[in-house]
């Protein structure tokens, strides 16, 4: 069992600069490498493949378990988010007709689309924002977490005493969602290992909008193909 | 005037609402629940946010997720549109304590009116002809026989704690009176634990008449002419025209007038609708007030030409109405038809699924609001309004022509319509000769309509 990691890091704000180098950084991993390491993965049965490059790593894994009993909460469709545009429509929608959102501010503009991998960027020591939650099917590798989503529509004040990389288990309570001075409970999903956050403390969330990431705990190598 | 306002509703109005901030250069937050994150207004929303799940009380029903997503998003105001927490006074009231502006009626004018009874007094005390009824609730046998034959029979048999029609009881003659009070108060007391009962005139064969108005801060108020919504089946609207055919023009006029002079001086600000009965005798009768933004405004502002959403917003933002009576002119004749996911050869039956394809009609005088588009998938937590079609012409009988023409233009495949119903109406000589009555389609029953004027051709 892992121990609740209460170190500090990470704590220096980031700049603008810095915050759109990551971007493109993560922009040209996901669009170059990573549709490379799902098939290179997919094609040799191997449980993880990992490559550091520019001071980024990216980590593609297949799942612990494909048939998890505990139901991640990622397989949720794509979702709009305030201030987040172009997400969560059919695809008979009418997509272009959108006028971009604005209002709420959006922290974690940095994924455009499913991406099958953890991507943690290590360039200038913050892992924070950057990590790109979602999952993928560019084979066979499914999902490696979940999310925990926001109960109600609110300001969002994550468990300040809770760093990324804590142990939590399902249920634990890892912050609120405050709704007009009251708090509403964000509860683990699953237990794991928590990762960072997706939206920024003391920002506006909407119902069901993805918060904290999880990884799933004892996530070895997968020693059988999932179906 | 507002620079972000929060529209807390759905489907076709919240589009209509969506439209009018643009109009007036609002930046507009569509609040939405999870199933309908792919609706159009969602879509076209200037910013969206989901409030909830599906289920309304969570989400469209629920007072803190709806002012806190006006909150978080900066919102000045919010625009409830009807339905939901539209007519809450208790809802207008804590918008007012978060600092926001309620788009309708100010939170104390919606209490003073949020009484059925509380607003008969009100008006009837301001010159609007209430239905004639008892003197309080009844005390006993002689005293209920003394009431009926000041009121005049027939009389309806009313207990107090009662809604919805339940435990009412018509009666012809004193005989009948004091048979049925008894079985009334037992029923009363069995089924609302009160056996208060009172009596009101009974109506047979009315027309729902409802006048538009709209009045401003500083008590200067217009009406808009009246709409006739006298087609509906178990209480529910399905076509309203304007101007009624059950009253004649000065008729028309005179409740008009008497209406806005009793809404001004009972202190109603924001825009209003007041709902009358009328007798075939032409006399009319105050029901209710609606304090909102009614599903058939359309038909109005096809005859007036005013923006009746933009018009609550600028009442609500504390603007002067900017106009006068003398600047309302009500030309012509307008119908709107509801298009409604439901099967009218199966009871009406609510549907929901995905729209296979759509076409909206289009032509001098016809106008569609509505939020459907080819691939959407209606959800079936909520009503059953696809969306409507209403139809202007100088004259009814022009009205009419261009709304068969509409009609059989209209294409939504996927979901069963009530379409056919409309096609029918305007193919029976009860709608042509405006001779339809509150209870007419209950009464003769919607299938034998249809099939009715199937046979006639229509």
């Amino acid at each position: 069992m892992p121990e609740r990691d209460s170190a500090p890091r990470g704590d220096r704000p980031r700049t603008a600069a810095e915050r759109d180098a990551d971007h493109a950084g993560v922009d040209r991993l996901t669009s170059d490498l990573l549709p490379t390491l799902v098939a290179r993965l997919a094609a040799t049965g191997l449980g993880e493949v990992e490559l550091r490059e520019d001071g980024w790593r990216i980590r593609v894994r297949r799942p612990a378990a494909a048939q998890n009993p505990e139901r991640p909460a990622t397989d949720r469709p794509g979702r709009a988010q305030p201030g987040h545009a172009g997400h969560g429509h059919s695809p008979g929608a009418l997509e272009g007709h959108r006028a971009p959102r604005v209002g709420a501010p959006s922290t974690n503009g940095s994924m455009p689309g499913p991406v099958g991998a953890t991507l943690q960027g290590t360039a200038s020591g913050a892992e924070a924002a950057l990590t790109g939650g979602a999952i993928v099917t560019g084979g066979s590798v499914v999902t490696g977490g979940a999310v925990a989503t926001s109960p109600a529509v609110g300001i969002f004040q994550p468990r300040t005493d809770l760093r990324p990389g804590a142990a939590v288990r399902a249920g634990d309570r890892l912050g609120v969602v405050d709704v007009l001075g009251i708090p509403q409970e964000i509860v683990a999903p699953v237990g794991g290992i928590l990762g960072v956050s997706l939206v920024e403390a003391g920002h506006a969330v909407e119902y069901g909008q993805d918060l904290l990431r999880i990884e799933l705990t004892g996530a070895g190598p997968a020693d059988r193909d999932p179906a | 005037m507002f620079s972000k306002v929060l529209i807390a509703n759905r489907g076709e109005i919240a589009l209509r609402i969506l439209r009018a901030c643009r109009t007036l250069e609002i930046e507009a937050v569509v609040a939405y629940s999870e199933a309908d994150r792919d609706s159009l207004p969602v879509q076209l929303a200037d910013e969206a946010i989901c409030i909830g799940p599906a289920e309304a009380k969570r989400s469209y029903l629920s007072v803190p997720a709806v002012i806190s997503a006006a909150v978080v998003t900066g919102c000045e105001a919010i625009h409830p549109g009807y339905g939901f927490l539209s007519e809450d006074d208790t809802f207008a009231e804590v918008v007012r304590a978060h600092d926001l502006v309620f788009v309708g009626p100010p939170p104390d004018v919606l209490e003073r009116f949020a009484s059925k009874a509380g607003t008969r007094q009100l008006l009837g005390d301001r010159g609007l002809p209430t239905i004639p009824g008892s003197d309080g609730m009844l005390r006993d046998d002689a005293h209920a026989l003394a009431e009926a034959e000041r009121i005049g029979y027939p009389v309806l048999i009313k207990p107090s704690a009662g809604g919805g029609g339940k435990g009412m009881r018509m009666v012809r003659s004193p005989r009948e009176l004091e048979s049925a009070i008894k079985v009334a108060r037992s029923e009363a007391r069995a089924a609302f634990g009160d056996d208060s009962l009172y009596l009101e005139k009974w109506l047979e064969d009315t027309h729902h008449v409802e006048v538009q108005v709209a009045v401003d801060r500083f008590g200067h108020g217009v009406h808009l002419g009246e709409r006739d919504c006298s087609v509906q089946r178990r209480h529910q609207k399905i076509l309203e025209e304007s101007p009624t055919l059950a009253l004649s023009g000065p008729a028309r006029n005179e409740l008009a007038e008497r209406a806005i002079r009793g809404v001004v001086a009972a202190g109603y600000e924001n825009v209003g609708t007041l709902e009358f009965l009328v007798d075939g005798d032409g006399n009319f009768y105050f029901i209710e007030i609606n304090c909102r933004i009614q599903v058939e405004h359309p038909v109005t502002e096809m005859l007036t030409g005013i923006d009746l959403v933009t018009t609550q917003l600028r009442i609500a933002a504390g603007e002067p109405l900017g106009f006068t009576q003398a600047d309302v002119a009500l030309r012509g004749h307008a119908i709107e038809f509801r298009i409604n996911a439901e099967d009218p050869e199966h009871d009406f039956r609510p549907g929901a699924g995905i729209i296979e394809r759509y076409l909206a009609p289009a032509g001098p005088g016809v106008r569609m609001d509505s939020h459907l588009y080819a691939g959407y998938e209606v959800p079936p937590y909520y009503d059953s309004l696809l969306g409507k079609l209403v139809v202007w012409g100088p004259t009814r009988e022009v009205a009419i022509a261009r709304s068969r023409v509409a009609l059989d233009e209209l294409i939504v495949d996927g979901l069963t319509t009530n379409i056919s119903i409309h096609k029918a109406l305007l193919g029976s000589d009860a709608f042509l000769e405006g001779r339809i009555t509150t209870n007419l389609l209950d009464r003769v029953g919607s299938a034998a309509f249809i099939a009715a004027a199937a046979r006639t051709g229509a």
